[in-house]
C-alpha cells in the first residue's frame, strides 16, 4: 500500500494546498464550500495543529478511528450477513440511498446553510444504521427519509457530542408513527441455501413473513433458537444475523470503544426479568431465550444502546442505564400490543440517562 | 524482607515503556561546562525521616535508565545504600521499587533482600505515572500525599538511583560530585544518546551536533519528558540535579497524507494526531486517571461557564500527570481546564 501510494502522494498533497489556499483566500467560496473541503482534506490528510500546551505528545487516536472502527464492525455484523440473507441489490441499494441522501446531501447542505466548521463524520454511523433498522422490503424513499431525518435531528440539537437520544432511533420512531403500515410489513424470509447465478442477477425472491415476536404474540409460535442465532428468521434488514452482530459487538468492547457495562447489564436484565415473569405467568409470555435472540435486542444492545453520546458518562450510571432499557424492553414485550420494545426502550433510557448521571454524580461526591 | 503480590499498582495508568519504545545506545563521557561547575550537595533533612523510597522503576522510555547506574552491579549498589542508611537515616525504613519486567535487576535486588531485614523490595508494574511521589507513596507505603506537597512533612524521603550513588560519592567518600548522567532521545535527534554532563552546561552546548538537520523542520526541547516536564524555549539555559532527561521532538506542523498507513512516522512528535472535536463520552479519560477522578465532568462545568463547579468533584486530588489530555480522542485539553480551575480555587 505504502509502495502504490507514494509517488501520487506529493501530486495530491500540492493539488489540495493550492484549494485550500483558494478557498482561504476567497470568503465567498469558504462560506459555502469550506466544510466540505474540510471533511474531505480530513479524511486524507493529517491535522497541522501541533500541542501548545501539557502534556506535548498526544496518543495516535482521534474520533475518525472511533468512528471508523463502528463502521467496520458494523459492516461485519450486518452488511455482509444481510448482503447474503437478503440479497445484494436489497443491500447495497438501501445503503446507497441511506449514505447519499443522509451524508453527501443533507448533512453538506446543513454544513453550508448553518455554517459549521466542519462535518462529522458520526454521519456515516448514523446512516449505516438506518436501513439495519428498517424493514427489508421498505420502500427507498422510506430508507432516504429516514437518514435526512436522522441526520436533520441530531444537527438540529447541535451535532455530535450534542444529541440528545440516538438519531437513527428517533428516525424510525418518526417513520413508526408517519407510516406505520410501512414498517410492520414489509419482512421476508431470508434466503437459505447455496446462492446461484439466477438470484445474484436478478435478486432473491421475496416471500413476506411476520417477524417471530409478532408471530408470538399473534399465535403463541417460538421459532427455533439455532435459527434465531445464525439469522435465517424474519426481522429487520441487519438484525436477523445474531452471530456476526456478537462477535462484532465483542470485537468493539475488546478495543474498548464500547463499553461493557451497557450490553452485560442490558442482556442480563432482559434475561433476570424475563425468567422472573415467566416464572409468574407462565407461557403467556416468551420464554427468556426466546426474548434474548429476537428482535433487535442483540443490535440495540451492543450497536444503539452504546452509543457513547447519549449514555451516561458515570461508569456506575451505566448500570442502572442498561438495566432499565432491559426492563423496559420486556414491559414492552410482554404487556402490550406492541411486538417489539426495544426502540423504545433505549429512547427513552436516552432521555432518563441525564437524571441517572447527575443523582449518580451526586451520590459520588455528595455534593 | 520481599514484598511480591501479583499486581502492586493502581487503576488506571498507561504503559509507555511499551508504546514509546527507545533504545540508548551509547554514553558519552563528559561535557565540560566553560564556567565553574556547580557541585551537588546533600544535606541531611531537618524532620524525622521513617522512611525512604529508591526508585528503581522509570515508567517513562525518555528517562534515564537504571542500568547507567546500576552498571549491572546491583549488589554493590544496595551496598552503599546500606552504608548510607545507617549513618544519616538509622530509624527510618529502606523501600526499593522495581520494574517487574526487567529480570536482571530483579533478580539481584531479590536475591539480596533475602538476607537482608532492614529494606522491603516493591516489584511494580511500570504504569506512567507510577513514579509520581504521590503514586509511590500510595501504593509503596498506603500514605495519602497531597499533589504538590512535600514529602518531607509526611516522613518520606523518594531517591532515586543517580542520586543515592552521588550522596554516596559525596558523603562517604567525600568526593566533589559536578556532573550526572542525562538521557537525550527523540525524533528531533540524530541519535539516542546518554551524556554525562556537568552541572551548569547550557541545553546550547549539550544539543550542538546532535540535533538532527534544519531541512526536516523546526524542532523543540522538553526537560524531564513531554508529558509533564516543562517546554525550554531558551537553549541557554543551565543544567542542574534536577534534570534527568532532554528530550528533543520534531514539530509536524504540516499535514501528512494517508496518516493512517503511516503512524510510525508520527507518534512521538508534537503533533495534535487529529482533529479537536467535541467531547463524545468516551470514557478513556477517567479509565486511564490513576487517581480514579472524571476529567470530562471538569470539561462539562468549564464549556457551561461553571469553572467553580469543578472543584465539586475532587479536583484537588489530580496529580496533572496529563494522561487525560494524552489520551483524549476529541483532543481537549484537559489538563488546561484542570489548572485553571484549580487556581480559581486558590484565589480568596
Amino acid at each position: 500500500m505504502k509502495k502504490l501510494t507514494k509517488p501520487i502522494e506529493p501530486i495530491i498533497s500540492k493539488s489540495l494546498d493550492r484549494v485550500e489556499s483558494f478557498i482561504h483566500t476567497h470568503p465567498k467560496v469558504d462560506f459555502l464550500f469550506g466544510a466540505v473541503f474540510g471533511a474531505f482534506d480530513g479524511l486524507l490528510r493529517s491535522a497541522k495543529e501541533t500541542t501548545q500546551s501539557q502534556p506535548f505528545i498526544r496518543n495516535n487516536y482521534d474520533v475518525k478511528r472511533f468512528m471508523g472502527a463502528v463502521l467496520v464492525a458494523l459492516v461485519i455484523g450486518w452488511v455482509l450477513p444481510a448482503i447474503y440473507f437478503f440479497g445484494w441489490q436489497c443491500v447495497v441499494s438501501r445503503l446507497v440511498v441511506s449514505f447519499v441522501i443522509g451524508v453527501f446531501v443533507v448533512d453538506v447542505l446543513w454544513a453550508i446553510i448553518a455554517r459549521e466548521d466542519h462535518i462529522s463524520e458520526g454521519g456515516f454511523v448514523s446512516c449505516l444504521l438506518i436501513p439495519a433498522i428498517l424493514p427489508p422490503q421498505s420502500p427507498l424513499w422510506l430508507v432516504g427519509l429516514g437518514a435526512a431525518l436522522a441526520i436533520i435531528f441530531r444537527n438540529v440539537l447541535g451535532g455530535v457530542g450534542n444529541n440528545l437520544v440516538n438519531p437513527a432511533l428517533f428516525s424510525r420512531l418518526f417513520l413508526t408513527i408517519c407510516f406505520p403500515s410501512l414498517l410492520v410489513t414489509g419482512y421476508q424470509m431470508p434466503f437459505v441455501g447455496m446462492p446461484d447465478l439466477h438470484s445474484f442477477r436478478y435478486g432473491l425472491d421475496a416471500v413476506t413473513h411476520a417477524t417471530p415476536l409478532t408471530a408470538f404474540k399473534t399465535n403463541g409460535e417460538v421459532v427455533s433458537y439455532f435459527s434465531l442465532l445464525v439469522g435465517t428468521s424474519g426481522g429487520s434488514l441487519g438484525e436477523t444475523c445474531r452471530l456476526a452482530l456478537i462477535l462484532s459487538g465483542l470485537w468493539l468492547i475488546k478495543i474498548r470503544v464500547v463499553n461493557w457495562r451497557i450490553p452485560v447489564s442490558y442482556l442480563g436484565s432482559v434475561l433476570i426479568f424475563s425468567v422472573f415473569l415467566s416464572l409468574i405467568m407462565g407461557k403467556t409470555v416468551a420464554p427468556p431465550l426466546f426474548q434474548l435472540l429476537s428482535g433487535g435486542l442483540i443490535l440495540g444492545a451492543f450497536f444503539m444502546a452504546t452509543d457513547p453520546i447519549t449514555t451516561t458518562y458515570n461508569q456506575a450510571a451505566k448500570w442502572i442505564y442498561g438495566a432499565g432499557c432491559g426492563f423496559i424492553t420486556v414491559l414492552i414485550r410482554d404487556f402490550t400490543t406492541l411486538p417489539e420494545g426495544v426502540m423504545y426502550s433505549i429512547l427513552l433510557m436516552n432521555l432518563l440517562a441525564i437524571p441517572i448521571q447527575s443523582l449518580m454524580v451526586k451520590i459520588k461526591y455528595r455534593t | 524482607m520481599l514484598k511480591e503480590k501479583e499486581n502492586i499498582g493502581f487503576k488506571g495508568g498507561f504503559n509507555l515503556l511499551d508504546t514509546y519504545p527507545l533504545r540508548f545506545c551509547n554514553i558519552i563521557e563528559k561535557i565540560s561546562s566553560d564556567g565553574i561547575p556547580e557541585v551537588f550537595e546533600f544535606r541531611v533533612p531537618d524532620q524525622k525521616i521513617q522512611h525512604v523510597i529508591v526508585n528503581l522503576c522509570p515508567t517513562e522510555p525518555w528517562a534515564l535508565p537504571n542500568w547507567v547506574i546500576l552498571e549491572h552491579k546491583t549488589a554493590a549498589f544496595l551496598n552503599k545504600l546500606k552504608e548510607i542508611k545507617t549513618r544519616y537515616f538509622p530509624e527510618a525504613k529502606c523501600y526499593i521499587a522495581i520494574n517487574k519486567k526487567e529480570d536482571e535487576p530483579n533478580a539481584a535486588v531479590k536475591d539480596y533482600a533475602g538476607g537482608a531485614e532492614w529494606m522491603k523490595v516493591f516489584a511494580l508494574a511500570a504504569k506512567y505515572p507510577q513514579d509520581d511521589p504521590v503514586m509511590l507513596s500510595k501504593v509503596v507505603l498506603d500514605i495519602e500525599m497531597g499533589f504538590g506537597q512535600d514529602t518531607m512533612t509526611q516522613g518520606v524521603l523518594i531517591l532515586d538511583a543517580q542520586t543515592v550513588s552521588a550522596i554516596y560519592e559525596n558523603c562517604m567518600l567525600g568526593n566533589k560530585v559536578d556532573s550526572r548522567f542525562i538521557a537525550l532521545s527523540g525524533t528531533g535527534l540524530k541519535e539516542n544518546e546518554i551524556i554525562k554532563v556537568q552541572l551548569g552546561t547550557s541545553l546550547e552546548k549539550i544539543l550542538q551536533n546532535r540535533v538532527r538537520a534544519k531541512e526536516s523542520g523546526k524542532c523543540r526541547v522538553f526537560i524531564n519528558g513531554p508529558l509533564h516536564g516543562r517546554e525550554i524555549t531558551d537553549l541557554s539555559q543551565k543544567m542542574d540535579w534536577s534534570v534527568n532527561n532532554i528530550v528533543v521532538l520534531e514539530e509536524l506542523d504540516k499535514k501528512v497524507m494517508f496518516p493512517m498507513f503511516k503512524s510510525d512516522a508520527l507518534v512521538l512528535t508534537t503533533n495534535m494526531l487529529g482533529e479537536l472535536r467535541r467531547c463524545v463520552y468516551c470514557n478513556f479519560c477517567d479509565d486511564i486517571c490513576p487517581v480514579d477522578l472524571e476529567p470530562a465532568l471538569y470539561y462539562h462545568s468549564y464549556i457551561r461557564g461553571e469553572k467553580h463547579k469543578a472543584r465539586l468533584y475532587n479536583l484537588e486530588k489530580c496529580i496533572e500527570c496529563g494522561l487525560c489530555s494524552f489520551i483524549c480522542p476529541s483532543k481537549l485539553e484537559l489538563l488546561q481546564i484542570i489548572k485553571e480551575s484549580k487556581a480559581l480555587g486558590k484565589q480568596p
